[in-house]
């Protein structure tokens, strides 16, 4: 009897603790989750709303219910823009990537006292508008800077450099590089030192080692860094708008063009949700694809 | 928003730095302003410190040069000829918004308002295109400015989604300057919503250093092209870009007729891979390094380029087989927060003084012939500005073309083949 009184109370006092977690985490991840659903469901949910919609007469929206935006935005004839975009972002995110991993491991690795300094070195560009530094790339590129220069050399008067592929490619590496580098850092500035000197020990060379065991604990850095440069690439409409001319034609560009030109919103509310689809598609296929080439490793070190 | 205003910012500086020696006028407005300019930089440098002395410099700053910056504006003013007159509404508001085109209002002219009607804070936000003001005013932006400039083929379709409101003519009594020919018309038949601002022609510029063809007519400019690949740029915008193959082949510029659009696609898309861009921001940038050697343009900073040594043989035509009419209209939104000051706005600018500079500043045709004594005589005769009657005679009025798909299709179309193969 007197085990039983016992243990009641406490029985009792359980779950009351729990209704009180539970409060406070319910507190604690209110603001987060109001904060995705005002500013990210529901606007999701009127894009997708909006798609099937018809264009009003002044344009703008009218409620309906029509594939037909559906079908424009998957027409053959219409659907290069999207080629582009997704060329466009596996070309940046793969130059970003290479270009990262040499500045992280450095700074990770030979910085040393100056480690802080080389940080805030690659932050200082933030500090300036993007759209000024994008500005910058058109006198440094043009005809009186790069461009007219390579030209002079190569004896051809009509060379250029800005209104190319090129240019739109050098401008993206050059404003999502700082997105690649931190996440990479971060990893390698907390790897264990004593696993690469284990690896020594045990007669690895330079090349091996960075191979099979600094590349591999790095990956979760190299894995987000890549997301993070690629899902915004796949949105980018301001740099091949100013380094491309409007030569470069993305996704984003098709975007702007249906929203603020032809004010024709179900139409760019349909390419929208394509767009959001196939990004959802192939971050989910490289996160598979990755994470898969990690558990063979694990297994294989088992 | 951020973004745009950077970009403005841009553009200004890069103005800034191309324009032309100042005029006369343009001298005495500056020697006035650099005293105000020169006010504002010991209030900004000053603010920052917190020591004594920066509340020394302050204090002194505050009181000699915005003397200076109220009395010196009207001595060069007065330089000007006879005393303009302006009436100050009583209860007028301290604070007037206006939502326009970037860099469309003499800096100068808003000091002078703001000075002489009292309104404190005058706050100047930017759209770059019509469609972009009217997305705005769609997704619910009323209410937010008192003052805004569309194009008039924009006006009918505002009016009637309720974005504007009426004028209070009481409050204007200097749209007496206003010409006849632009009273009554189709955007706007009872005159009740819009003020014209200033009005222009879509054309062709051409390095003539690099170009020898005569290019008289949208004809020869669209054969012209692939000639010379890769040099030629468009302004960006719609409306703009079809008059080349429509005008080329004796089309109305406002055609919605299926045959004649799917012949301008036809033309459109011959001309896309050929085209350096697409650009309503800079293609005076790309013509004044010859990266562009041809070019259909607004006369937005072109007129200018031939001022310049360099660019002499700029040459802005209005071609033969006719052209667009634009005109710019000021107009009250819908629920302005400050009515009384954006009226008063509109009566000041069409003070003829004040319109003259517009004029000379802006280098657009000014609607009101009474201002045309104050301009500077060199602009007056100039035909890519003030353009002669028999040219007038071919222009056709832009025409609100939103609602056509296939317009929007082609368009959408031409803009992903720019510079495609």
């Amino acid at each position: 009897m007197t085990a039983s009184t016992e243990v009641a109370p406490v029985r009792r006092a359980r779950p009351r603790r729990s209704v009180r977690s539970g409060l406070l985490t319910g507190l604690l991840v209110l603001p987060a989750s109001a904060w995705y659903l005002i500013l990210l469901v529901a606007p999701l949910v009127i894009v997708v709303i909006m798609s099937f919609g018809t264009k009003s007469r002044f344009g703008g929206y009218d409620p309906g219910f029509t594939l037909a935006n559906y079908g424009d935005a998957l027409d053959p004839d219409r659907v290069s823009p999207f080629v582009t975009s997704i060329s466009l972002a596996i070309g940046g995110t793969v130059l970003c990537l290479l270009a990262a991993l040499p500045i992280a491991y450095f700074i990770a690795t030979r910085g040393g006292s100056r480690k802080s300094m080389l940080v805030v070195l690659l932050i200082v560009p933030f500090w300036t508008s993007f759209l000024i530094r994008t500005y910058a790339w058109l006198t440094i590129l043009g005809p009186d800077g790069v461009g007219g220069f390579v030209g002079g050399v190569v004896g051809d008067p009509s060379f250029r450099i800005l209104g190319t592929p090129g240019a739109v490619l050098l401008g993206v590496v050059y404003g999502y590089l700082p997105l690649m580098v931190f996440p990479i850092y971060v990893t390698m500035e907390r790897m264990d030192r004593t696993l690469i000197e284990a690896s020594k020990d045990l007669g690895a060379g330079r090349w091996a080692t960075f191979r099979q065991v600094t590349l591999p604990i790095t990956a979760t850095g190299l894995i987000t860094g890549s997301i993070l440069v690629f899902i915004p690439l796949m949105g980018e409409y301001v740099i091949p708008a100013i380094l491309g001319y409007g030569r470069v034609f993305l996704i984003g560009n098709q975007l702007v063009l249906q929203f603020l030109e032809s004010r024709n919103w179900p139409q760019g509310a349909a390419r929208a949700v394509v767009l959001i689809a196939i990004m959802l598609v192939s971050v989910v296929f490289y996160l598979w694809f990755a994470n898969r080439g990690r558990r063979v490793r694990e297994v294989s070190v088992l | 928003m951020v973004d745009q205003s950077m970009e403005q910012m841009v553009r200004q500086m890069r103005r800034g730095l191309e324009r032309t020696p100042l005029s006369r006028r343009g001298f005495m407005w500056a020697s006035a302003m650099s005293a105000s300019a020169a006010f504002l930089a010991a209030c900004s440098s000053g603010g920052g410190a917190s020591s004594a002395p920066s509340a020394a410099a302050s204090e002194a700053a505050s009181t000699a040069p915005s003397e200076a910056a109220s009395v010196e504006p009207s001595q060069a003013l007065e330089s000007l000829g006879p005393e303009p007159s302006f009436v100050v509404p009583p209860n007028i508001e301290s604070e007037l918004f206006m939502y326009n085109w970037g860099d469309y209002v003499d800096p100068n002219n808003m000091k002078l308002f703001q000075d002489v009607y009292g309104v404190k804070k005058f706050t100047y936000d930017v759209f770059s295109n019509n469609d972009e003001m009217m997305a705005k005013f769609q997704g619910g932006a009323t209410g937010q400015w008192d003052i805004c400039c569309p194009t008039m083929n924009y006006l009918p379709a505002m009016r009637d989604q309720g974005f504007l409101s009426k004028l209070d003519k009481s409050l204007i009594p200097n749209l007496k300057y206003v010409d006849a020919a632009f009273k009554g018309k189709y955007w706007d038949p009872t005159d009740e919503y819009s003020a014209p601002k200033d009005w222009g022609t879509t054309g062709i510029t051409v390095r003539t250093k690099d170009v020898k063809e005569p290019v008289t007519t949208w004809r020869e400019f669209l054969d012209l092209i692939p000639k010379y690949s890769g040099k030629v740029v468009f302004v960006d915008s719609a409306d703009d870009v079809f008059i080349a193959p429509l005008k080329a082949n004796g089309y109305s510029l406002n055609s919605d007729v299926k045959e004649e659009l799917d012949k301008a696609r036809e033309e459109l898309l011959k001309v896309a891979p050929h085209l350096l861009a697409l650009d309503s921001d800079q293609y005076n940038t790309k013509i004044e390094t010859e990266e562009a050697v041809l070019g259909l343009t607004w006369t937005g900073g072109i007129l200018e380029l031939r001022d310049k040594p360099k660019t002499a043989d700029v040459v802005y035509t209005i071609p033969a087989d006719g052209t667009v009419f634009w005109l710019d209209t000021w107009v009250v939104l819908a629920d302005p927060p400050h009515p009384i000051a954006a009226n008063a706005w509109i009566n000041f600018i069409h003070e003829p003084h004040i319109q003259a500079i517009e004029t000379e500043t802006n280098r657009y045709a000014t609607p009101d012939s009474a201002a045309k004594q104050f301009i500077d005589p060199k602009l007056l005769a100039d035909p890519a500005l003030f353009v002669a009657d028999d040219v007038v005679a071919k222009l056709e009025p832009q025409k609100d073309n939103s609602g056509i798909q296939q317009r929007q299709d082609i368009w959408a179309e031409f803009k992903s083949k720019i510079g495609q193969g």
